[in-house]
């Protein structure tokens, strides 16, 4: 018996794993991503060797652009003196006609009028001489103000001066120092990526356990098998070889996922991108996603291998699988407020409703420690309708039922699971 | 001889108020073909799947190569049922090689008994082919190379020649033949009645899960032959001595008439009377003795015109 399931769990590994579609998802995608992220890092280093550089502050060519020389009208008298590294670059005039005639005889591209109040509206006019994109440019005149109005203060301090605080939250509830909205945009990011390759593997994989019974089914190839083999033993070898396929997936996926983010924080071109930077793989909270992993394979493998069990053609499987497949993904619908609250009661119920709870539970941990007694209630009521669903599937796949060319009405399903075997089923098979 | 390769004793089988096997009893011996035949839904497929333990019966006993079914005895079993298929898109050689393993050969052993049976087959050139890339007659014999892939003992085969040409039919009825003549039992169960009168050496016919023949193929003839001759040629045949009524040979007997003999008169009076009468010519002369297709039609048409009269 053991030898069977064995050989039907070696097959349906060998038979699946060179599915295109699972090549392509398993393999392909974190490929992809890492080629990308070559391919993103190398143009953006291309652009920067172009002409279009990160702009540094103490660079003044650099910030004046296309402007050579720019004038300054101060009607607000905050300029006492225009400092030696900017004399050749500005130039002041008196009032606003001086200054119009001058960029007439284009002795200056352009000219700021620094507004009486703009001590309190900061209110800077640029005059252009025409309609120039490049010579939009508000750098020369911030740079002369921060200049002048800093005095001996060295660049540091007036980037800090510029910047003055990057906000940290402490969130009790979300347990984590965290920059605002970069770490808001981090977590959806995890969330979104942990969710959606739990969901593509969790299905896909069952999604192949369901069309395989159903191909035997279809093309008569379960008689041959079952004078061979137990419903059980096809059963059980079938889920434990898209169980393992599944798994395979999911350490492929977040070992690439791992090896990217550890790369990408090396690459110049991922350097400016906060999301990514900030972006914190709660690691630990893998081992709790595999066990639910399993579970929630177990209970959808057996609804979806007694929907086989019944389906008499590949068309009306998935057709019937929707049941299970919908509710599944409900709290995906939830993204934001599980993100925005995960201890809210939705949330919550939704990681403790076993149908929901693989998701569900999946969307919390990624961004928040659900107490451990949560996880555990979870975990049983996950187990035990994984044991009811099986058991059901059980009911389910049998000889009368696999070699029923027909689909059982849905009257006759209760009968066929709760019933006793004298009604037309089989005594054992 | 040893044992039977099957015994059946007294089996019965219900679905709900269906009752498809009915106290059914007969047994398979080895080195011989044994058709099982009988009307549609009349309990042939039930029959089969008990043997092969598919599902269980209600009441009786079932020894399979000399006892009850276990997972070893069913791996020295070969089965083709009549609804039958392959996975469409594997090659022919893994799909074969699975099922072999699955019967209980190694790795090894199943890819090289595969290659074999396929060379004798002619497809060792197809081994690597999907088998959705193969002829519908190539397919049938693939599977009937899976059905003695592991060299079974015994080997339940449904409508074995269904889809085949004439060449492929040949080939794998001296397949079949050759098995039997190794000491391999096979139960055969077709609708072609042509296929069990040229190989079968028994048979049972079942109707509404009873059984209703049951032993060597030409006793059962025999017991069905009409006190009659055939006889092909020129003459008034009815006047011969013993002879009561003279009627159309009917299908299948290359034409000739057939004559009713009285009850005492033999088969070697008529002849002796006949080579006496100058005025007739004979071309042909012998025992009118049944086809099988007579036998069935009659025995399930006797079936049937009661089921009417009761129903």
């Amino acid at each position: 018996m053991i030898n069977n399931t064995f050989q039907v769990f070696l097959y349906e590994i060998q038979r699946n794993i060179r599915r295109k579609g699972y090549i392509f998802t398993t393999f392909l995608i974190p490929l992809l991503i890492f080629v990308g992220m070559f391919l993103f890092n190398t143009l953006a280093m291309e652009g920067s060797n172009d002409g279009e550089p990160a702009i540094d502050p103490n660079d003044i060519v650099a910030q004046f652009e296309d402007i050579n020389v720019a004038g300054f009208v101060d009607l607000a008298s905050v300029i006492d003196a225009v400092p030696d590294s900017l004399a050749d670059r500005m130039v002041r005039f008196p009032d606003e006609e001086t200054a119009r005639s001058a960029m007439q005889d284009e002795a200056i591209d352009v000219f700021y009028v620094i507004q009486p109040d703009y001590l309190e509206t900061g209110e800077v006019v640029l005059h252009l001489p025409g309609l120039q994109l490049n010579l939009l440019n508000d750098q020369p005149i911030e740079l002369l103000i921060e200049r002048t109005l800093a005095g001996d203060i060295d660049n540091q301090t007036l980037r800090r001066i510029r910047n003055a605080a990057s906000f940290q939250e402490f969130n009790l509830e979300r347990d984590a120092e965290t920059d605002t909205a970069s770490r808001e945009d981090a977590d959806f990011l995890m969330v979104y990526v942990f969710t959606i390759a739990f969901l593509l593997s969790l299905f896909m994989t069952n999604g192949y356990l369901m069309t395989s019974v159903i191909e035997e089914k279809e093309n008569r190839l379960i008689e041959i098998l079952m004078s061979t083999l137990r419903p059980f033993e096809l059963l059980a070898g079938k889920i434990m070889a898209m169980g393992v396929l599944g798994l395979l997936q999911m350490v492929i996926w977040f070992g690439g996922m791992f090896l990217a983010l550890h790369v990408a924080v090396t690459l110049p071109a991922f350097q400016n991108i906060p999301v990514l930077l900030n972006l914190q793989v709660r690691w630990h909270i893998l081992p709790t996603l595999i066990l639910y992993f399993v579970v929630g394979y177990m209970l959808f493998a057996a609804m979806y291998s007694a929907v086989g069990a019944i389906s008499g053609s590949m068309r009306e499987g998935p057709q019937y699988a929707v049941i299970f497949t919908l509710p599944a993904v409900l709290p995906f619908y939830f993204f934001a407020l599980v993100l925005e609250s995960p201890n809210g009661p939705l949330p919550v119920f939704f990681s403790m409703f076993p149908i929901t709870a693989p998701i569900g539970m999946l969307m919390r941990l990624s961004v928040v420690d659900v107490p451990l007694i949560e996880i555990i209630i979870s975990l049983v009521l996950l187990a035990l309708t994984a044991v009811a669903a099986m058991w059901m599937a059980g009911r389910l796949f049998r000889v009368q039922v696999l070699l029923a060319g027909q689909t059982p009405k849905l009257s006759e399903l209760p009968r066929m699971i709760f019933g006793g075997r004298s009604n037309g089923q089989p005594k054992a098979a | 001889m040893g044992s039977p390769a099957i015994v059946v004793e007294d089996v019965t089988k219900s679905y709900g108020d269906f009752r498809a096997v009915d106290h059914l009893s007969f047994d398979v011996q080895n080195g011989e073909i044994f058709a099982v035949l009988g009307p549609n839904g009349a309990g042939k497929s039930t029959t089969i799947r008990m043997i092969l333990d598919i599902i269980k019966p209600d009441t009786g006993r079932i020894a399979v190569l000399g006892g009850p079914i276990n997972a070893a005895r069913k791996n020295r079993i070969g089965y083709l049922p009549e609804e039958r298929g392959l996975y469409t898109g594997v090659p022919v050689l893994e799909m074969m090689s699975y099922l072999g393993r699955l019967k209980g050969l190694s790795r090894s052993e199943a890819r090289s008994r595969s290659m074999a049976i396929l060379e004798r087959l002619e497809l060792a050139d197809n081994a690597k082919s999907k088998v959705s890339e193969l002829s519908k007659g190539m397919q049938q014999k693939v599977q009937f190379a899976v059905t003695v892939l592991h060299q079974p003992e015994l080997i339940i085969i449904d409508e074995p020649f269904s889809g085949l040409d004439p060449v492929n039919r040949l080939v794998i009825k001296e397949l079949l033949l050759d098995f039997r003549n190794g000491g391999g039992a096979i139960v055969m169960s077709t609708h072609q009645m042509n296929q069990i009168e040229e190989m079968a050496d028994r048979m049972l016919m079942i109707s509404h899960g009873q059984q209703k023949l049951y032993g060597p193929v030409e006793e059962i003839k025999e017991r069905f032959a009409k006190h009659a001759i055939i006889v092909d040629g020129k003459g008034d045949w009815a006047k011969v001595p013993g002879v009561t009524s003279v009627e159309p040979a009917g299908n299948g007997r290359n034409g000739g008439k057939l004559l009713n003999l009285a009850p005492d008169v033999t088969n070697d009076a008529v002849l002796a009377a006949m080579a006496q009468d100058k005025t007739l010519e004979i071309d042909r002369f012998e025992r009118a003795v049944p086809s099988l297709d007579e036998i069935f039609i009659q025995v399930a048409g006797e079936h049937a015109t009661v089921d009417q009269r009761v129903g």
